[in-house]
Parts: C-alpha cells; structure tokens; sequence
C-alpha cells in the first residue's frame, strides 16, 4: 500500500506539472494579446513596452517562463515555499493571496459538501426504497429541479426571498468565523444551499440507482433469507456497496470546486480562489492563474489518491499491491 | 419519522413553489420593458453636467463608503507615478495627494479650471514661454510614517520618478518638453536636468519647447510629492510604492502610522491590500492643515472601497444605504427604476464623461480608404439607434465631432457635419457621397466586392450584441455588408497594426485633462503609431516609409493618407483661446478632410448614490465623484 501510494504521489507531481505547463502554453500562444499593454497607459511607445516585457519576465520564451515557475515552486522564493511569484498587477506574494483567498472557497465547499452528501444520499435511499410512490417522484422532482436550475438563477432567488424579502439571511459578501461567528452562518446559508441544490440532485439520483441495481444483488436477498432486518439490510450492505461511485464522485467534485466554484462566488461576493482565477483570467495576470490552477490541480490529483484508497475500505474486493 | 420526513418534503415543496412564484413576479417587472432610458437628470455629455447633489447640510464625520464591483483595476496598484485608471485619480488628487496644480473639484467647466493645489497659484509661463516657476505653499506635511514638511526637492523627486523607465511610469510622455527628461528615460542622465529646487519652496521647470498646456500636466497625480526616503525603498518595482503610499493629503492610507526608520522596517499599510485585494480604506491624515487647502471639504472620518462582484447587489445596498456609492455599471431596469421613481431620481447623477465613442475606420482598408466611403459612412449611421443601445439620453449626447464640446469651453457645440433629423442618419446624403465613390460605379450604393464582407471587430459585451445589428443594417443601405468578429478583449486585436482592421464599433477615448490634446495626439499623430498598442486605429498620417522603419506590416493601400501632424503641432505651443481655436481647426479637419471616424456618442458618468448622502459633486477632472466634497449623515 505504502509503495502504491509513493508511486501515485510521482504521478500527482507529473500531473500537476503537465496541467501547469498546458496553462503557460495556452497563456502564451492563444491570441490574447500581450498583458504588458495593461501596465503600459493608453499610447504606450515600444521602449516602454519592452521594458513593461522585461520587468514581468515576458520578453522570455514561454517554456523558460515555465521552468522558472516549476523551479521556484520547488525551490522557494522570496516569499518562501512553495514559490508562487508574484501578480502582474500589484507585486503581491501569488501565495499570501491564496491564502488569504482559500479559506473562503473552503468553508463554501465543506459547508455545501456536508449537505449535498447528507440530504443526496438520504434522499436517493428515500426514493429506491419507496420506488414508484409519491415519495419517490417528488424525490425525483426535486433532483430534476435542482439539476435544471442554473446556479445563478437559484442564487439570486435565494438572495431575492430569503435576504431581501423575508430578512432570515444576511445578504451577499462574506464575514470571517473569527471576527462574528453567527454573521458567518447568517452569510454562508444561502450560498452552501444553493451550491447543494445541484450537487445534492445529482447524488439523489445516483444513490437511487446504485441502490436499486444493488438491492437486486443475489447477496442481498441472502442477507433477507437470513432474518436481517430491512433497516440493515439496505444500510449495511446494500448502501455500503452502493456507496463506491458516490465517494468517487464525491472526492472529485469536492476537488473540482476548489477552483470553480466562480458562479457562487460571485452572486454571493464571496470572492474566494474561483473568482480571484477569472478576474486574474481577464487581466492575464498569469501568476495568480497558475497558482490557482496549481492548487486546483493538486486537489484533483490527491483528491483522487483519496477516494482510491477509500475504495479498499468500502469495497473488500478492491486491494492494493 | 416517517411524519418528519414527509413534513420536510411538503417545506421543501412549498419553498419551491415560492421561489418559482417570487421569480415570477421579478421575471414580470423586468420584462415589462426594452432597455431604453428616457429621462435624464439633466447631464449631458457635450456640455457639462448636474452641478451636484445636496440634500441638508453637510456635516464633519461618518464613513463614506463605495461599493466597487469586480476588482480595482488599477493600472499600477495606485502607485501615483504610473497609475493611469481615472477612478484612482479620483481617490488620488481628491483625497491623498496634492499636485503643484489641481482642481476645484466640481463639475461642469469650472471643474476643468486651473487653481493652486500645492503650489500658491497657477503660474504663467516665462521666458517666452519655456519656463514655469511653482511656489510652494507652507504647512503641507506628509502623512505618517514620514510627518515631515512637503519641500521642493520632493516634487522633483516624484519628477525623476517619473522619467526613469524602471518606476513604471504610464504617461511619461506628457513631460518630455521639460529639458533633460528624455536623456533619463533614455539611461543617459540620472536626474532631470531641467527641474531644480532652488529652495524648499520653490520649482522651477525648463521647457524645450513651448507647451501651451504644460500646467494642465503638472495636475496629474504622477507630480504629486513623493518623500525620496520612502520612494527609494520602491526603485525599480513599480506599483510597490502603492501599498506604502505616503499621503500629502487630507486621508491617508488606514495602517500608515509610526515613524519611518528604515525600507526593512516598512510593511505595507493595512488600509489597501493591493489591486488583487477586496478593500481600500481611508482615514483622516493627522498632520492635513485644512487652512492650506481652499477647494477640499473632507467631511466623511473614513472612505472605505470594498470590493463587490455582484453589480445587482451593489444596487440593493446603495439603495438600502449600506453603500453610499458605486464604481459599478447599473443595469437598464436599475435605471429606469431611478429614472421614473420620483423618490429615487434625485439619487442618480449623470455628468459628462468627456469621452468620445466611435466607429473607427482604417484610412489603409477598402472600401475605407475611399474618403467618400467614410463620409457616406458618417450620414448612414443611425447614432440615436446607438445611443438607445447604450441605455438612452441619460448614458450620454449624440457626439457629432471628435472632442466633447466642455474641452473647447462649449466650442463647436452645434458643429454636426453630417447632420440627419433626430441624428438617425440620412439615406439621401449617404447615397449622394457614396456616388462619388470609386467603390459605387456611380451608383449610390457601394458595388465592388470591397464592400462585401468587410471586417469588422467587435468585444463581447450585451452592449455589442445590441449595437452589432445596428451598425450592420445601417451599413447595408448603402452597399456595405461586414463580416463581423466578436472578440472579448477587442482592443488588443485593432492596436496591432499588422491585424489590418478595417473597421471596429469597440473605441472610445477619455481625456486625461480639459485640453484637446490628450485626444489628437494619441489618436491622430502620426508618431504614436506603434506594431503593438497603437492607439492611432485610423492610421492617420501613415506613410510607405513609416510602415517599413516601424516594422508595422500594414497590407493595405498606403497611397495619399492625410496627415494632421503639423496641425497639432501648431497647436501645441499656443495658449488661451488662441489654443482652443486651433484645436477646433484639426477637428474640423479630421472630421471633414480625413474621416476616420464615425462619432456617435459622448458619454456620461451615471452615478447612483445611497439615502445617507447629503453632500455630492462630481469632478469633471476624474470624471468620478469629487470625494473631497461628499458628506454622509453619521
């Protein structure tokens, strides 16, 4: 297991490698024009123009700009490890942003996570084991209605009754846990809901089926020939069972978030690292980009690590070498 | 728990139900009309605008606080040598820093007027014209960390900042009349030989030539005094110095306090958390001395800039008074919402931007290389269509010439050479220039191929998408149809010259200060054509010579161009109205005699303002808020 985890680790370096690299070639040879036009004022002369170029390190080839990244990331910088450079717009350290940015876009992806796995799970073993009732269709209803709802729509919506209309919210922006623990709530409900609706819709439906197909198993009528209760029948074997594509799909939606949850962010001026990416994206400010897609990038590659050894947990036919 | 749970899904149903039914009722209020805007408080972008909004009186205290949506966007991280984005220059010169010259901070043309900032008075020029001598006024001290009086050599500091390339300047440019700027921005002097401080109070500036508007650029916040102690901490990292902004007027930076030691010991301000970050907050500077400074009012204790990346809920809290202003765009049904609530209109301010929107076409281009073609261009475009694209009479005036009229004094007000009734275009007039075209056989209609497909670049914005249709219906009544490309970022694409654009809806152009200048040198002058960045769209004054020592890859026809640069040249030295005039004379003629443009708009700042506010002005310099002037209740 130990040398199965070493191995994946040296791929999650070559990932992240490969996803970081294909940023500085898109950056570079897409026609986006040349981000020192933006430091330049509004009839800039070549002199200064290359000078603009020389200072931001862009009068280098993009595979020399690349590896500088690669080698300070690895080595550290003048703001330490890793070494995330510098933003093209103000000289700040790509790191502190990030971090001053994350624990933003984390609490919105735990707080969110912890409800669409609750209430998506709960409601797909709802509806398999109330197949073909009321129960179920209305369960199914809502997954169709949150999978339909784009994200903006429900979140301005959800702005528009629970915060202006009826007051039980506090409205848009963000309020550290540290300086008011009860703003924080107040703030976050609505953006953790409406980042669950879809999440949630999705697992509804995915529990349901998993636990349909698996409710057919010869195993668990076994389980039923046996005198086990119903109750234990479908939460100890048959969701357990069920449960290995939710944890897959749950670790990387998880990860996925980390870099783009933008929509939610932004209706609900949350400016976490999904909103600082495309701002940065817009003004080609390339170093909070790659930074951003670093870290998204790790999390994905980990992520994954995770939810292939949760498998050897949840499914005793899954081992490692 | 079976009764807890269908109790869950009988609230979540009806919850459901009411958002589907509350969208409803919000889906019926916003689709009741177009985007159109019908009245206006009575700005207008040509000539001026509201002279301010005042609802009791103003009183000392309070925080005054802005709602900015989606990021600064400041062009050097508020670092004054460089910075170039109009809404700094509005915090800048209202609020922390004070130019040799500056403004009275209000609107209309008495905001464009020259007064004394730092310096005791405007100075006139001497010898002939080529010297100009500042008094400083005493009791201007920086801010902490640094508490100490602003002298001369600080302004001559901040000069010399400016003219080396390595600081980041973004408009270095204006200054290079002065003696010996040049030599430094070409590595081969260290300092400006042409600024000196004989004393603690006195600058004295050496021109090269003479520069009719020279002290209109000694108000730009790149002249302001820098402490050498602080700046020096910051040589060669452009933008850093924003952080750690030294204030020298009335606010400072939250988070500048002590005194300055050392550049280690220097950490940046709390107050500002750099153009990436979410906050700009400002506080009163301790050592301001409100008697050295006639024109600021300073009534808010605090300015606070908080980010906000959602324009709708920047309108709500502006209106629930939470916010007190904005650096936003506000949507058509916001506007319209204050236009026609008589509880709401007299919050929303609209003043002339000074800034001119056009089509521009390349003088290189067929069918655009025809003079005849661009006139007939000129009478066919419909600009009222336009202008109800933007949002109506309230976003701005028909433009009917290149310069807004307020930086000719309203000059050339009713100058409109290719008048139409209700500015809609006339197909008649389109028609009889087409026929002179080389490109109509004499037809009133464009019949060559040249006509067929042109292309034209446009952004992305819905503002695009309404205008695109517009521009491209008017256009094929006279023969011309385009191939249209929308690119997001479309200005990168038409300053390259090697792109060869023959037409482009994207550009507007503001003024950097009330003189014409900062319009026809950039855009017109033969010298500011550059590969990459050109400013110059229209290719006026281009030459077979110029496009092959410039390396600009220009494909086109580059036979017989008009130039305008001696024009501008003669109007550079001139003073007064003599300057004005002139002025006049090159846009007569651009707008006549080499058409590169089609003008139809001359927009304005539409500002929303939240219930606190009781004091407002605009500052026709910034075209923003006159901060210095706002008040709050507390």
């Amino acid at each position: 297991m130990i040398f199965y985890i070493a191995r994946r680790l040296v791929w999650t370096i070559v990932v992240v490698l490969c996803v970081i690299g294909i940023t500085y070639v898109v950056f570079f040879k897409l026609p986006a024009g040349n981000p020192a036009l933006r430091f330049a004022g509004k009839a800039p002369t070549q002199q200064e123009l290359h000078e603009i170029e020389h200072r931001l390190g862009l009068d280098r080839p993009w595979y020399v700009q690349f590896g500088k990244f690669a080698y300070h990331f690895f080595r550290g910088d003048q703001y330490g490890w890793p070494g995330l450079g510098y933003t093209y717009a103000s000289g700040a350290s790509v790191k502190s942003l990030i971090v001053n940015r994350a624990p933003r876009t984390l609490f919105l992806i735990a707080g969110a996570a912890v409800l669409w796995l609750f209430s998506g799970v709960a409601i797909g073993v709802i509806s398999a084991v109330k197949r073909r009732t009321v129960t179920d269709r209305v369960a199914m209803g809502f997954a169709l209605f949150g999978i339909s709802t784009p994200v903006f729509w429900l979140g301005l919506m959800m702005l528009y009754i629970f915060w202006r209309q009826l007051g039980w919210a506090g409205g848009a922006g963000y309020v550290s846990p540290t300086s008011d623990l009860t703003g924080f709530f107040s703030h976050m409900i609505l953006p953790w809901i409406t980042l669950a609706m879809l999440y949630s819709a999705f697992y509804a439906r995915m529990t349901r089926n998993n636990l349909l197909e698996t409710l057919g198993e010869d195993y668990i009528r076994t389980a039923r020939a046996k005198g086990l209760t119903e109750r234990r029948v479908i939460l100890k074997h048959g969701l357990r069972a069920s449960l290995t594509p939710i944890v897959t799909m749950f670790g990387m939606d998880i990860a996925l978030l980390v870099g783009g949850a933008v929509i939610t962010e932004s209706v609900f001026n949350l400016q976490g690292l999904g909103y600082l990416a495309i701002n940065s994206a817009l003004t080609q400010d390339l170093p909070i980009v790659a930074g951003v897609v670093l870290l998204a990038a790790v999390a994905v590659a980990v992520m994954n690590l995770v939810v292939d050894i949760l498998y050897a947990f949840l499914d005793p036919r899954v081992r490692y070498a | 728990m079976k009764r807890k749970l269908r109790f869950a899904l009988y609230l979540a149903a009806v919850a459901a139900l009411a958002a589907i039914a509350a969208g409803c009722g919000s889906s019926n209020k916003s689709s009741s009309g177009s985007t159109t805007t019908t009245s206006s408080t009575g700005g207008s972008g040509g000539t001026g605008g509201s002279q301010g909004y005042s609802n009791g009186t103003p009183a000392k205290g309070g925080t005054y606080t802005v709602g900015w949506e989606q990021s600064f966007g400041f062009t050097n991280n508020l670092d004054p040598t460089g910075e170039y984005l109009g809404n700094a220059w509005a915090i800048l010169n209202n609020l922390l820093v004070r130019a040799m010259i500056g403004y009275k901070h209000l609107g209309g043309a008495a905001g464009n007027e020259l007064v004394g900032d730092l310096a005791t008075d405007v100075p006139k020029p001497t010898d002939n014209g080529l010297t100009y001598t500042y008094h400083l006024r005493s009791g201007v001290k920086f801010g902490p960390p640094v508490n100490r009086a602003v002298t001369a050599k600080d302004v001559v500091y901040a000069m010399n900042r400016l003219a080396n390339p390595k600081d980041g300047a973004e408009y270095a440019f204006y200054y290079s009349p002065v003696k010996g700027f040049e030599d430094v921005v070409n590595g081969k002097a260290k300092t400006v030989s042409g600024i000196t401080a004989p004393n603690n109070s006195t600058v004295v500036i050496h021109l090269t030539q003479k520069t009719g508007d020279f002290n209109y650029r000694m108000a730009m916040p790149a002249t302001a005094p820098i402490p050498p102690e602080v700046g020096n901490c910051f040589e060669g990292k452009p933008g850093n110095y924003g952080r750690n902004l030294i204030s020298s007027g009335p606010y400072m930076l939250a988070g500048s306090t002590g005194k300055f030691t050392s550049c280690a010991a220097l950490k940046p301000f709390s107050g500002y958390a750099g153009a990436n970050g979410n906050h700009l907050t400002l506080v009163r500077n301790p050592n301001y001395n409100q008697s050295t400074d006639p024109y600021r009012k300073n009534y808010p204790d605090k300015f606070q800039f908080v980010i906000n990346s959602n324009a709708d809920d920047i309108f709500n809290k502006v209106q629930a008074g939470t916010y007190d202003d904005e650096e936003s765009s506000p949507s058509p049904k916001t506007l319209r919402k204050y236009s026609t609530d008589a509880s709401l209109k007299k919050m929303l301010q609209s003043n002339g931007g000074d800034r001119t929107w056009y089509l521009t076409m390349n003088l290189t281009q067929p069918p655009f290389d025809d003079i005849h073609v661009r006139k007939a261009m000129n009478y066919i475009i419909d600009k009222q269509a336009l202008r109800l694209a933007w949002g109506g009479p309230i976003l701005g005036s028909i433009a009917t010439h290149i310069v807004p009229p307020v930086l000719y004094n309203n000059g050339l007000s009713e100058y409109d050479p290719y008048s139409s009734p209700n500015s809609a275009g006339s197909l008649q007039k389109a028609q009889a220039e087409m026929k002179k075209s080389k490109y109509s056989g004499g037809s009133g209609s464009c019949t060559a191929s040249a006509c067929k497909g042109v292309l034209m670049i446009g952004d992305t914005r819905a503002l695009d998408n309404r205008m695109i249709p517009v521009i491209q219906a008017n256009a094929k009544k006279i023969g011309i149809t385009f191939t249209v490309r929308q690119i997001n970022g479309a200005y990168t694409t038409i300053q390259t010259t090697n792109k060869n654009v023959p037409i482009s809806e994207r550009p507007g152009w503001g003024k950097d200060y009330a003189d014409a200048s900062t319009f026809f040198s950039a855009l017109f002058a033969s010298t500011s054509i550059i590969p990459d960045g050109n400013t110059n769209y229209s290719l006026v004054g281009l030459t077979p010579a110029l496009n092959k020592a410039k390396k600009l890859g220009v494909t086109g026809n580059l036979n017989n161009i008009p130039s305008v640069d001696s024009d501008i040249n003669a109007c550079l030295p001139k003073l007064g109205q003599a300057r004005i005039d002139c002025w006049e004379g090159v846009d007569k003629k651009l707008m006549t005699k080499v058409v590169p443009w089609v003008p139809y708009l001359w927009s304005n700042v539409v500002k929303i303002l939240g219930p606190n506010v009781t004091h407002w002005n605009y500052d026709q310099f910034a075209d923003d808020t006159a901060y210095s002037q706002v008040a709050v209740k507390q």
